[in-house]
């Protein structure tokens, strides 16, 4: 992850704001940054979102192919996650650089969505052990500044949101081959639900107190993080803890609390505003990388 | 995409024969005993055999057997790192590798390592790293070698226990020892320290609260050095999942220090006897 260098009087200055509920810019320590949500923002892809927060800018393209189902779940389709720290972020992520923190990103991803709750993936599929879609979630990093997990993740779901999957219908073709056939109509699509789809927590030990949302410089200052997904009805798919030290048990359970009731408390806004931005509809004003 | 042009391997179309057989019930029974006797809900891990010193080439080595999963640890170091920079001129690197043996699991795994492996490795490097005295050790590095020679469950956990042992026997100062210790949660019940069949995905229910869950601890300092769990589980759930957890690595303290203590003692020379 990129970092920066923070003196020990930084550091403690830190410390001390954070214990009194006071960081550095003001927040209190369950509070996030300015955050700025746009889907639909890259006309080639079947879905797309672009979350802002703070710094940290993050763009999801989400693509659907046909393709066949895996032979362990023949009637179920599939999502492939990737995650790309371009080197726009950071000089850091040149070349390969960016790709030991693109892994971790990429299987922490995987094992969110490792679950059957989280997308319908029998939506997906067209023909059981024959067809089925694939859905290739991309992601691009494009700002560091803390706080990745909770960014990609909010993107994620709301790049699924939009995601637009044309209606196909497969037919027994003379001499017994399959035919495909996709509708004339542009706007004739399936939806995908996102009601169960999570949302990751990033929580930051610093000092005796945690903290969500931490930037480039509370990291520096961290001991240890929990990283939660937690879905809207408060269950967590996933939990890590990541970081070079070690937490007390009862500081895991107090994070795990804390980090069920932000992660319970983002999902609600975060519906009601990818659907207040459905219903306006064409009208819309893109604001796309200008704004 | 990375190949391997220095091994054969079989034809690209070969499939492994389990594909094809009449697959049993692959739900988990929901009765109280388990296929390999112990019991649900209960702090019931499997009898656990190491042994150190294995193997003479390293600076230390550790051999873990729990039922039918077995693991070997090589820790080599501490060696000149090779990347300076500045962080290295106060403390010295751990690098952890932890791979699987292709006949290790039921269907054949590859020899490159891959994502979910790199991912297991990430996670055995975090569980370690807190423990061990890095700054003793400036300027080096330290490597952690782990080779899953069969897996019949919680391979991840053993690894952990068996990388301290062979840390400790390899002489390099720690804290305490790191032991691990997994939790399958299916619906109400936990089963602890799940065998392969326990573990694997097909078996998970539609229901609640189906996951699974690893924990590292350090014993001596009551401290959590890693976490990781999976599925879809309630934050009640994951609490007391975790609670269990060190209530397993409590259990398999006492026999891990009489095994590095044996093996010390081995290697220490004979009382003088005058």
């Amino acid at each position: 992850m990129a970092t920066v260098q923070l003196s020990e009087a930084e550091k403690v200055y830190v410390l001390h704001g954070i214990r009194d509920d006071l960081r550095v810019d003001g927040r209190s320590c369950e509070d996030y940054r300015h955050m700025e949500i746009e889907t639909d923002v890259v006309s080639n892809t079947d879905g797309s979102a672009k979350v802002t927060l703070g710094h940290t800018a993050v763009l999801v393209g989400v693509k659907a192919e046909l393709g066949k189902p895996r032979p362990a779940a023949p009637e179920e389709g599939y999502l492939e996650f990737f995650v790309d720290c371009s080197a726009n972020a950071t000089p850091e992520f040149e070349g390969r650089g960016g790709e030991e923190l693109g892994m971790e990103l990429t299987n922490t991803l995987y094992r969110v969505f490792n679950n059957k709750r989280s997308v319908d993936l029998g939506s997906l599929c067209i023909s059981p052990g024959e067809h089925c879609w694939l859905l290739y979630v991309d992601v691009l990093l494009l700002q560091c500044d803390g706080n990745l997990y909770d960014a990609i993740s909010i993107a994620i779901k709301a790049a699924l949101f939009n995601t637009k999957i044309p209606k196909v219908l497969i037919s027994e073709g003379e001499e017994g081959g399959t035919e495909i056939e996709l509708s004339d109509d542009p706007y004739d699509c399936v939806r995908l639900s996102v009601d169960n789809v999570p949302c990751i927590v990033t929580l930051c030990k610093v000092g005796h107190r945690h903290v969500v949302d931490a930037t480039l410089q509370e990291k520096a200052c961290t001991v240890a993080s929990l990283i939660m997904a937690v879905t809207p009805a408060g269950t967590c798919t996933c939990t890590r803890k990541v970081g070079r030290g070690s937490l007390d048990p009862e500081s895991i359970f107090e994070m795990t609390e804390a980090g069920k009731r932000v992660g319970k408390a983002l999902h609600g806004p975060l519906m009601s505003l990818l659907l207040q931005e459905e219903t306006l509809g064409k009208k819309r004003q893109k604001v796309g990388f200008l704004g | 995409m990375p190949t391997d042009t220095k091994r054969v391997r079989g034809p690209e179309v070969s499939q492994s024969l389990s594909r094809f057989v009449c697959k049993p019930e692959t739900t988990l029974p929901s009765d109280g005993t388990r296929t390999d006797g112990r019991s649900r809900d209960q702090v019931d891990v499997r009898p656990v055999f190491v042994r150190c010193g294995l193997v003479s080439q390293a600076k230390g080595s550790a051999y873990i057997e729990a039922g039918n999963t077995k693991l070997i640890c090589c820790v080599y170091g501490p060696k000149e790192t090779e990347r300076k920079d500045e962080t290295d001129m106060k403390c010295g690197r751990l690098f952890a590798d932890m791979r699987f043996a292709p006949f290790s699991c039921p269907e054949r795994g590859s020899w490159i390592q891959g994502s979910h492996e790199k991912d297991l490795s990430l996670m055995v490097l975090e569980s370690l790293q807190p423990a061990v005295c890095l700054h003793k050790y400036p300027r080096s590095q330290i490597d952690i070698n782990v080779m899953v020679l069969e897996n019949n469950g919680s391979a991840l956990a053993h690894a952990i226990t068996c990388a301290s042992l062979a840390l400790a026997d390899a002489g390099i100062e720690m804290y305490d020892l790191v032991l691990g210790c997994s939790i399958r949660q299916d619906g109400a019940s936990y089963l602890i320290d799940p065998t392969f069949l326990e573990e694997s995905g097909s078996c998970w229910g539609s229901g609640e609260n189906q996951g699974s869950l690893t924990v590292s601890f350090l014993p001596s300092l009551n401290q959590i050095s890693g976490l990781q769990s999976d599925g879809e589980m309630g934050e009640g759930t994951l609490t007391a999942g975790v609670r269990t957890c060190i209530e397993g690595c409590y259990k398999l303290y006492p026999v891990i220090q009489q095994a590095l203590v044996k093996a010390v003692r081995g290697a220490a020379p004979p009382p003088s006897e005058s």
